[in-house]
């Protein structure tokens, strides 16, 4: 019994050392929620994506400003039309001890074809040739500009390890998204860290691996303690209780808290994800007049969600692209007159205005359901009443398929980081043969915006490519296509001597290999 | 020496506004192997005196004057830690409800050592043994076993008997007994009565035995002090203050027990106070609306019941074999002449209750049949026969101030059965309520107020006028009196025989109280255990009862008609 | 005894037939789990392909079939995000939330019983008004703002406390993990644990208060002091047996509606509990999980239940549950 309690006693004593003294290279990290999964090709998310990028390393990746770093690739130069050659890094070892070779491309390429979230963006592609044991060939079913961006997406996985059947007879490298996997409980990377240990939707541990390729990596953490921590406040809380050492993402009402703290860090970046409305023209004959559209965008007034509601946490857009993208193009700003939105009400006959139907989720963006209410009220202004519904993502997008209400919100991340993406999935014809057009709920339609951007994604001249893709936003901003509001911001903060600023980026995959903490 | 002497008690209640004098210079003394009983309507201050003597006055009432001396000890003067060592040690307390009076969480054996040893330098086995003894003492059988069950387990006459083993348990010099047997049936009443007056005789303690009961007094007390209002306004030895009472209140209040040696037309009133009685001649009924009702009859006999039978499940249990019932009435038969007064009598659980019940529609009957005027009201498919025979039965409880609905003005109470049942047209109805209001003798002033405005009594007057308002044909009165003091009892008791002279209403009477049957009814059943035992004219009954149990009941009827005889005041009017 | 038993038995299994079918009628407005399971990008064939796998294009009435004809079977489904049974999910998160349960219900009843008692014995006390006037308040304080109230000032302001999580835990006969036997672990609870039960608290002082009061009132506790007795052993002997019989019966059903609350400070701590997943699932559409979370909450309801009327058995003497002679 005593020595139970002393064994107790010194527990607790242990508790609150533990709590109290921080290891300088363990990094204790938290989300708002940790990935579903270890296999990094059963789903295409920012968690699954950021997971990749610490337990395995891509081919090439991007930098900050948007351009490409080489990592398992120590070279590429560009064979013909359709085929771009890859020098591959010798002496790589996966986690498993095995050497990273070709063959383990070729096995992964093959894998990525066959996963369901990721053989849309390999669709350009028709194959990847083993030229020899360090060299791949990546050949494209035509001319395509985008070979670079769809490489960042080729993080080799340790085919050895993925091959055979598991204790259950289930093919090792099979990728299940209902249930579990060998892939999905068990990982080989050549990334900077392992799993040591997960237990799902409370922790998972990461060391570093010993054999880690890239020795001029400035990065000293040891040992990362990974907990999701879903409610914001709680996340700070947890920052600034000394409890974790960094989080993400933050919520631009923490901003002041975290700023103000001595303890604390608060690092903020421009982000790619375009949040707007889509007007649908199917529903309404009303919005299938230009006058219309150029009126509700004219009224909406972009710079104030962004001062107001987002507290400066946004940038304001008048266009999808984002600056840095090849679309970007610089003359097309905002247009808040409220006084030409009625004008242009009232010269289309709707001058006594009309309700329409609108929807928007309440927890999938950044304060989607508040920006939704201020346009509601903005396009009272013209006169149009908006009957507003917002409701969680789990209701929104059933809803969002079935094209529920005449005005729509979505938010649209570039998985390629390019604009062509925008308006394959946002602005092109629906189209369910060639499956374009996917989410655009307004049904706006233009054959020049269709065929200009069919054309880009044969284009590998960049200046050329970039005028083509510049011209389509052009095109949707006459013909007010869709309402832009802003590219969301990204966030995240780290208690002082973590330094998180040289490693995070607008894709959001912190490069923790990278990390240095004092 | 006196046991107890107590000099110029005040006690008052300290209420808003107004302070309430509970007692009033109250002076008396107790000797050792006394008995007195110390008697008076409620709220006389008799509970009061009796909660005072030990401070057990609920708050705020407090003693603000006089002097109460146990032997030589001046206990009013002793503090909080004093006094507990008086409460049990010298001092032992019955109180009036047996049911309520004993934990229900803890086994006898519990209650009565933990007493003990409070009480007596004992421990816990000397203790558990001498409670045994104590419980043999008191005439509980098995008491070994007994000491060992809940108060539940056992019967209400039972558990006096073990209040009264535990008020002995500090072996106390004086027992203060505050309504001892009033919550219990005639026949358990005259046992634990006896057996207090033989344990006081035997240990030579004194009691002060508070009651209401004329009867009780007159069987037990060696001594009578009569209260009224918080003063004392007489005492002395039981024979003289029963025979030759010389305070009015006193003979008034002897005058208005219900006699049961011979049968009366009125009751007389207590005279004393002032009365309430007015009305009766405010309308004229042969006009009135009142008077209109239904009065085509189709038989002599207007309710009779044929083989009624009802059981309750005791114990549910999946199998047949394993429920337990309780069978309320068996083969009932009984039959209600037009415009007589029927009397059920029996002890309680004797199931006539449930029979008023099932006659009135609130509760269904298994089998049998009750027919009203003709009409089956058993399982007959007739919804709109049903509900128009219905209207012309109507019930007066026994609790007037559960049976009305306190959120009511009592204007509105009255109207609801003549509006439910449209009897009146919807402009005459509140006239029709001020008169049914002054017939009963409130005054239709106070149609506006709600029920908690008004006494017992009063209450049971709006009772009686809401069953009134349906112009019933039979009138079920269910202990219409039991929780009424004798005065108001005789008033009310009154008003409902005015009432049958004039409107020709049949009764069904139910009641313990066999003095009250015998001045109300003409026919007579006694019930137990669900079945009717015997069947008779009224005087018949009283007089020559057939049955053996019927019999029994008679003897044990506390009376103390001998003494009344010779002071009898009779006021009664007209 | 054996047929209370049997009865508790099949009023749980009806209960948990009936929220099955209520979950499978509003299963629709769930949402969709292959928004969860996929990225937005992928093809609507895709999409359709994984809908077919999941069973989701079924008619309900199927669906529900054969989600009966598993469950007999004791298999409620597989979780989307778990990626394992849902039963089992369930069982895993279960210790943390009973733990933490278990702990708002120890504060519970230590604080509420002494508070009620004392604001019933003396009532003009002035810290039995404060108590009083606190309680008022308290229960106007919904449970996520008291727990982020907590964290703001024992752990970021003052640094006393664990912001979130249930920190060290020690794992016991091989399965549960237990927050009481560490010290890491017992000061991730406390607050947690405060939070939990400040919701409750003010409702049981009253309660306690209410009943103390009646009991004090009644003809027993007035015989009881008429014997001698003290008010030490009148109250708390005579009193307050008396007053636990209510307190169990309205506070066992409470203690059932704090599953309920655990969800809102479950989420607030990070408590990994039943209720954060919970949440969770319903944010993520997690069907089978949802599902088999309510159908278990329903089971548990029926089964505290069950204990407090055993309990109530205990106390009471004239309850008789095991069927003996009356």
């Amino acid at each position: 019994m005593k020595n139970k309690l002393q064994l107790m006693g010194g527990l607790f004593c242990a508790g609150m050392l533990a709590f109290t003294v921080v290891d300088a290279k363990t990094l204790r990290l938290a989300y708002d929620a940790d990935p579903v999964t270890l296999d990094i090709h059963e789903q295409l998310s920012g968690g699954v994506l950021q997971l990749a990028h610490m337990t395995f390393d891509p081919l090439i990746r991007w930098t900050k400003d948007l351009g490409f770093e080489n990592r398992l690739a120590t070279s590429h130069e560009r064979l013909n039309d359709t085929t771009v050659r890859f020098n591959l890094r010798k002496g790589v070892k996966f986690h498993s001890g095995n050497s990273m070779t070709a063959a383990d491309f070729s096995w992964t390429f093959d894998r990525l074809k066959n996963s369901q979230d990721f053989k849309g963006i390999f669709t350009n592609f028709s194959a990847l040739n083993v030229v020899d044991d360090y060299t791949i060939d990546l050949v494209t079913t035509g001319p395509y500009p985008l070979v670079l961006h769809t490489a960042t997406y080729i993080f080799p996985m340790d085919r050895k390890f993925y091959t055979g059947t598991d204790s259950n007879g289930k093919d090792k490298g099979e990728i299940v998204k209902n249930g579990a996997s060998f892939a999905s409980t068990n990982q080989s990377g050549t990334g900077p860290f392992t799993v040591t240990s997960r237990e799902q939707g409370v922790k998972i541990e990461f060391e570093r691996f010993s054999d880690y390729w890239d020795k001029s990596s400035p990065g000293n953490v040891d040992k990362i303690i990974f907990t999701p921590i879903k409610d914001e406040q709680t996340r700070v809380a947890a920052l600034l209780s000394g409890g974790v050492d960094m989080i993400a993402p933050v919520s631009p009402n923490d901003f002041g808290q975290i700023r103000s703290n001595s303890k604390a860090n608060l690092i903020t970046k421009a982000g790619t994800r375009i949040i707007m409305f889509q007007m649908n023209q199917e529903r309404r004959a009303e919005l299938k007049d230009i006058r219309v559209r150029q009126a509700i965008v004219h009224a909406v007034n972009n710079d104030a969600i962004v001062k107001k509601i987002m507290k400066g946490f946004a940038t304001t857009a008048g266009q999808m692209s984002p600056e840095g993208y090849l679309g970007h193009n610089p003359k097309l700003t905002p247009r808040f007159d409220l006084e030409e939105a009625r004008n242009l009400m009232k010269e289309a006959g709707y001058e006594n205005g009309f309700t329409l139907t609108m929807m928007a989720p309440n927890n999938r963006y950044v304060n989607d359901d508040k920006i939704a209410q201020a346009v509601a009220v903005m396009l009272s202004k013209i006169n149009i009443k908006i009957d507003l519904q917002t409701m969680p993502k789990a209701q929104y997008w059933p809803m969002f398929d079935d094209r529920a209400a005449d005005v729509m919100m979505i938010g649209w991340h570039s998985d390629t980081e390019d604009s062509a993406n925008f308006n394959e999935f946002l602005t092109m014809t629906p189209n369910s043969d060639t499956g374009m057009g996917a989410y655009n709920s307004g049904n706006y339609s233009s054959s020049f915006v269709d065929e200009s951007t069919m054309a880009a994604n044969q284009e590998t001249d960049p200046a050329k490519r970039a005028s083509m893709l510049q011209a389509v936003e052009e095109r949707i901003y006459q013909e007010a296509g869709i309402v832009p509001l802003h590219w969301q911001n990204l966030a995240w903060a780290a208690r002082k001597g973590v330094n998180i600023e040289p490693i995070v980026n607008a894709m959001n995959f912190p490069y923790l290999g990278d990390l240095v903490i004092d | 020496m006196p046991l107890l002497t107590i000099k110029s008690l005040c006690i008052e209640f300290p209420g808003r506004g107004k302070t309430e004098r509970a007692a009033n210079n109250v002076s008396f003394e107790l000797h050792a192997g006394e008995i007195l009983g110390l008697v008076g309507e409620s709220g006389a201050g008799k509970s009061t005196i009796g909660n005072g003597i030990v401070q057990l006055l609920s708050a705020p009432g407090r003693v603000t004057s006089g002097d109460i001396y146990l032997n030589d000890d001046l206990i009013s003067n002793f503090n909080a830690k004093q006094i507990l060592k008086v409460r049990g040690s010298r001092i032992g307390f019955i109180f009036q409800d047996p049911m309520t009076s004993l934990n229900p969480l803890f086994t006898i054996e519990n209650q009565m050592v933990e007493t003990i040893i409070n009480c007596l330098d004992m421990n816990q086995q000397q203790a558990s043994q001498y409670a045994i003894e104590l419980l043999a003492q008191v005439g509980i059988p098995d008491p070994e076993i007994r000491i060992k069950q809940f108060p539940h387990q056992f019967s209400g006459g039972m558990r006096q008997r073990v209040v009264i083993a535990i008020a002995l348990a500090g072996k106390p010099e004086l027992i203060i007994a505050d309504e001892p047997t009033t919550a219990l049936d005639v026949s358990v009443q005259d046992q634990i009565l006896t057996l207090i007056k033989g344990l006081c005789r035997e240990h030579n303690v004194g009691c002060l035995l508070v009651t209401h009961d004329m009867g009780v007094i007159a069987n037990v007390a060696d001594r009578v002090a009569v209260m009224y209002r918080g003063n004392l306004v007489e005492i002395g030895d039981t024979a003289q203050i029963l025979g030759s009472p010389n305070h009015d209140y006193t003979k008034s209040l002897i005058s208005a027990v219900p006699r049961s040696n011979i049968k009366t037309d009125r009751f007389p009133l207590v005279e004393y106070i002032e009365t309430t009685e007015k009305g009766l001649d405010s309308i004229d009924v042969t006009t009135h609306w009142l008077g209109q009702g239904v009065r085509h009859t189709h038989s002599d006999d207007l309710l009779v019941i044929k083989d009624l039978n009802l059981r309750f499940i005791t114990r549910d249990a999946m199998f047949e074999r394993n429920r337990r019932y309780l069978q309320a009435t068996s083969n009932v038969n009984l039959t209600v002449k037009q415009g007589e007064t029927y009397g059920l009598v029996g002890e309680s659980g004797s199931g006539k209750s449930t029979i008023a019940r099932m006659v009135a529609g609130l509760q269904k009957p298994d089998s049998g049949s009750i027919q009203f005027d003709g009409l089956e009201l058993v399982g007959n498919p007739d919804k709109v026969a049903i509900r128009n025979a219905r209207k012309q039965i109507q019930m007066v409880f026994q609790n007037p101030y559960s049976s009305l609905n306190g959120r009511m003005k009592i204007e509105n109470i009255i109207a609801e059965p003549i509006l439910f049942h449209k009897i009146a047209p919807q402009g005459d109805v509140s006239q029709i309520v001020g008169d049914l209001l002054d017939h009963v003798g409130l005054g239709r002033q106070s149609g506006k107020k709600y029920p908690h405005e008004f006494s017992g009594g009063q209450r049971q007057r709006i009772s009686i006028a809401r069953a009134l308002a349906s112009r019933p044909r039979l009138l079920i009165c269910d202990e219409p009196t039991s929780a009424l003091d004798v005065s108001v009892q005789a008033q009310i008791l009154n008003l409902l025989k005015d009432l049958q002279d004039e409107l020709g209403l049949t009764m069904l009477f139910i009641s313990h109280d066999l003095p009250v049957i015998r001045q109300m009814c003409d026919r007579v059943s006694i019930m137990r255990h669900g079945m009717i035992l015997e069947t008779a004219e009224s005087e018949q009954f009283f007089e020559h009862p057939e049955n053996a149990y019927s019999a029994e009941l008679l003897s044990l009827m506390p009376r103390f008609d001998n003494i009344y005889e010779s002071s009898r005041i009779t006021k009664a009017p007209n | 005894m054996l047929q209370f038993l049997l009865k508790r038995l099949l009023q749980a299994m009806l209960v948990m037939s009936i929220i099955s079918i209520a979950c499978f009628a509003i299963q629709d407005s769930l949402g969709d789990p292959t928004r969860e399971l996929a990225a937005n990008s992928i093809s609507s064939e895709e999409r359709e392909l994984l809908r077919e796998e999941l069973g989701l294009n079924d008619s309900t009435i199927i669906q529900f079939g054969r989600f009966i004809g598993r469950a007999v079977q004791g298999d409620l489904g597989n979780s989307y995000f778990f990626k394992e049974p849902a039963m089992t999910v369930i069982l895993k998160k279960l210790p943390a939330t009973l733990e933490l349960s278990f702990a708002a219900s120890i504060l519970i009843i230590v604080i509420s019983i002494p508070l009620g008692v004392f604001t019933a014995i003396r009532p003009r006390h002035w810290f039995s008004r404060l108590t009083m006037a606190i309680s008022v308040i308290g229960i106007s304080i919904p449970v996520f703002l008291t727990a982020i109230g907590l964290i703001f000032i024992f752990s970021v302001t003052l640094g006393w406390m664990p912001s979130f999580g249930r920190g060290e835990t020690v794992e016991m006969w091989g399965y549960w993990n237990s927050n009481f036997f560490s010290g890491d672990g017992l000061l991730h609870i406390i607050m947690p644990a405060v939070a939990l039960s400040s919701i409750m608290l003010p409702l049981f002082i009253r309660l306690v208060r209410a009943e103390m009061l009646e009991v004090l009132s009644t003809e027993y506790v007035k015989f009881a002091r008429a014997k001698g007795l003290s008010s030490y052993k009148v109250y708390m002997k005579h009193a307050l047996k008396n007053t636990m019989l209510p307190v169990i019966t309205v506070g066992g059903v409470q203690i059932g509606i704090m599953v309920a609350y655990t969800i809102l400070t479950e989420s607030v701590f990070q408590w990994p509990g039943m209720g954060f997943m919970f949440l969770e699932a319903v944010n993520r559409s997690d069907i089978p999980l949802i599902t088999a979370y309510i159908m278990f909450v329903g089971f548990l309801f029926v089964v505290v239940n069950t204990l407090v009327d055993l309990l109530y058995g205990v106390i009471n003497p004239m309850v008789d549950l095991v069927g003996g002679n009356q």
